[in-house]
């Protein structure tokens, strides 16, 4: 993981990044999820804030440019320059649109006003939009992902090392999550693979239908390995490198609670992947009263429980990050 | 990132070498449960065979790692087999290494060090713990609505005083926590607030 260190490092330049002495570049931390209304955007909005609070700077990013609201979660009625500026090529310089939010140390990348037609940024687009948001100048970058495992959400959960998935103790979540996990996964290999033959045998994998019967990235890596022993390191390494987060929202019972730890289970036993469980954020009533009040909840109700869970997924967040392991040490 | 028929015992149960019996036993129970039948964990993922083939496999570890002296004898032979297995391999060993701290049931440090205990704080105690109240309710032998009301200090549903302090002691221990502190702190918020919920009781009636 790059740019791994701690924030105060990071703001007194004194982690350099890339060998040379310049400002470090910010820890971005893209949240995703697969399905909609499990409580990524009300996890970013109070993540980021939290971080905020605790004296980080912090840009929060609406990438769900399909559906955004996350300005709205923070407070901010109409942010005025969006992502969709950029989209449409109306403005080159991503941090001109950033906005300041009323919670002090957080500011946003709202997504609104979008083309209705023409959403998504193409290819290209993202990969510049992603190397200007890996240089902003900030501590934290927040990324709020759209649902679904379209190839640009994908992209954005690959932005940093530390991506969150977000499910909530509803077949359907865990449904989505995987799939999420695995095209992410495969989404990775694919630009991580040189061999034609091997990148097509990837491809193939991707169709969960798939003639070969590959399910799982371990059968996966069994084709790879019989191809080309080389690229069966390879993935290796990468599948090594993909260490996504867990949180589980709308927590109601101790059984809700070790979900995340069955999970991460899956994600080991069945997929050969290593997830981290970073916390759980219970039920709350007061998280709902803050979205109709448009504040975040560890603003407008710190001392409920949904806020004391939520500060605590940040602080182990910042922990893992600071010590990258450390936050594997203690489980939630 | 080994297939399930190459992990060791300790790989299939996801616990550390050092593991105690206590988190051998529920490490036991929580890989049994994300694997059986109902699972909401694996049900989308796991077909059924291969779950079966897997619970197989959690048995054999736990019949071996929860005896004393069946476990002796595996680590030896164990200690042996990674003297020659790991060697040839050393790009394994951080990924070995991370394993024994991804334990998985161990409790949250306490991060609320201080303040007084409430009925919401024992409620985040219990399941940060992942503890159900049917499972203290079976040590304590206490109703389980009672615990539920002492989470919700619904103080008017719960019977005199003497017997409240009694509840929260035994819910307490059970958590692993200190019982006489838990007890005073939460008996402290009681003491003011139950005359209060009494007055609005008899008004309301």
């Amino acid at each position: 993981m790059s740019a791994v260190v701690g924030p105060g490092a990071v703001r007194s330049g004194r982690v350099a990044a890339a060998g040379t002495l310049a400002r470090a570049l910010p820890v971005s931390i893209p949240i995703g999820g697969g399905k909609g209304g499990v409580g990524k955007t009300f996890l970013v909005a109070n993540l980021a804030t939290s971080l905020a609070r605790a004296g980080h700077r912090v840009v929060a990013v609406d990438a769900d440019l399909e559906g955004a609201n996350l300005h709205t979660c923070v407070g901010v009625p109409d942010p005025g320059p969006s992502l969709a500026d950029f989209v449409a090529g109306r403005v080159n310089d991503v941090a001109s649109l950033l906005v300041d939010t009323p919670i002090p140390n957080l500011r946003i990348l709202a997504a609104t006003h979008g083309h209705f037609d023409h959403a998504q940024p193409g290819h290209s687009e993202r990969v510049r939009l992603m190397r200007q948001l890996r240089e902003l100048d900030a501590d934290f970058v927040l990324l709020d992902l759209g649902a679904g495992t379209h190839p640009a959400v994908l992209d954005y959960f690959m932005i940093g090392e530390a991506g969150i998935v977000v499910i909530t103790p509803e077949p359907t979540s865990l449904e989505n999550a995987y799939s999420f996990l695995r095209a992410a996964f495969y989404r990775r290999l694919q630009l991580a693979m040189l061999s034609h033959r091997v990148r097509d045998v990837v491809t193939l994998a991707m169709d969960e239908r798939n003639e070969r019967g590959i399910r799982t990235p371990f059968d996966l890596l069994r084709e790879v390995r019989a191809l080309d022993p080389a690229e069966g390191a390879r993935f290796v390494d990468t599948m090594r490198a993909f260490r996504p987060r867990l949180v589980v929202n709308e927590a109601r019972t101790a059984e809700d609670v070790k979900l995340g730890f069955s999970v991460r289970s899956v994600c080991r036993k069945v997929f050969g992947i290593e997830a981290e469980y970073l916390g759980y954020v219970n039920h709350d009533e007061a998280a709902r009263h803050s979205v109709r009040s448009r504040r975040p909840v560890v603003e407008a109700y710190p001392r409920s429980d949904a806020a004391i869970y939520l500060e605590r997924v940040a602080r182990k967040l910042v922990e893992g990050l600071v010590r990258p392991g450390a936050s594997r040490e203690a489980a939630p | 990132m080994k297939p399930l028929s190459e992990q060791s015992h300790y790989e299939v149960l996801e616990v550390p070498r050092d593991c105690g019996p206590d988190g051998i036993e529920r490490a036991y129970r929580l890989v049994l449960a994300t694997y059986g039948e109902d699972s909401l964990a694996s049900y989308s993922v796991v077909r059924e065979a291969d779950a079966a083939a897997i619970r197989e496999r959690v048995e054999t570890a736990y019949r071996v790692l929860s005896d004393e002296e069946a476990r002796r004898s595996y680590d030896v032979g164990l200690a042996g087999d990674h003297a020659v297995s790991e060697a040839p391999e050393p790009a394994e060993a951080p990924l070995l290494r991370s394993l024994p701290t991804a334990g998985g049931v161990e409790p949250f440090e306490d991060l609320e060090e201080g303040g007084e205990y409430d009925g919401a704080r024992l409620r985040r105690a219990r399941l940060r713990r992942g503890i159900e109240f049917e499972e203290i309710a079976r040590k304590t032998k206490l109703n389980a609505s009672y615990l539920g009301f002492l989470e919700e200090e619904r103080y008017a549903d719960l019977p005199p005083r003497v017997y409240v302090r009694g509840f929260v002691m035994a819910f307490a221990a059970c958590l692993g926590l200190d019982p006489v502190a838990v007890a005073a702190s939460y008996m402290r918020r009681y003491d003011a607030e139950q005359p209060r919920q009494r007055r609005r009781f008899s008004r309301g009636t």
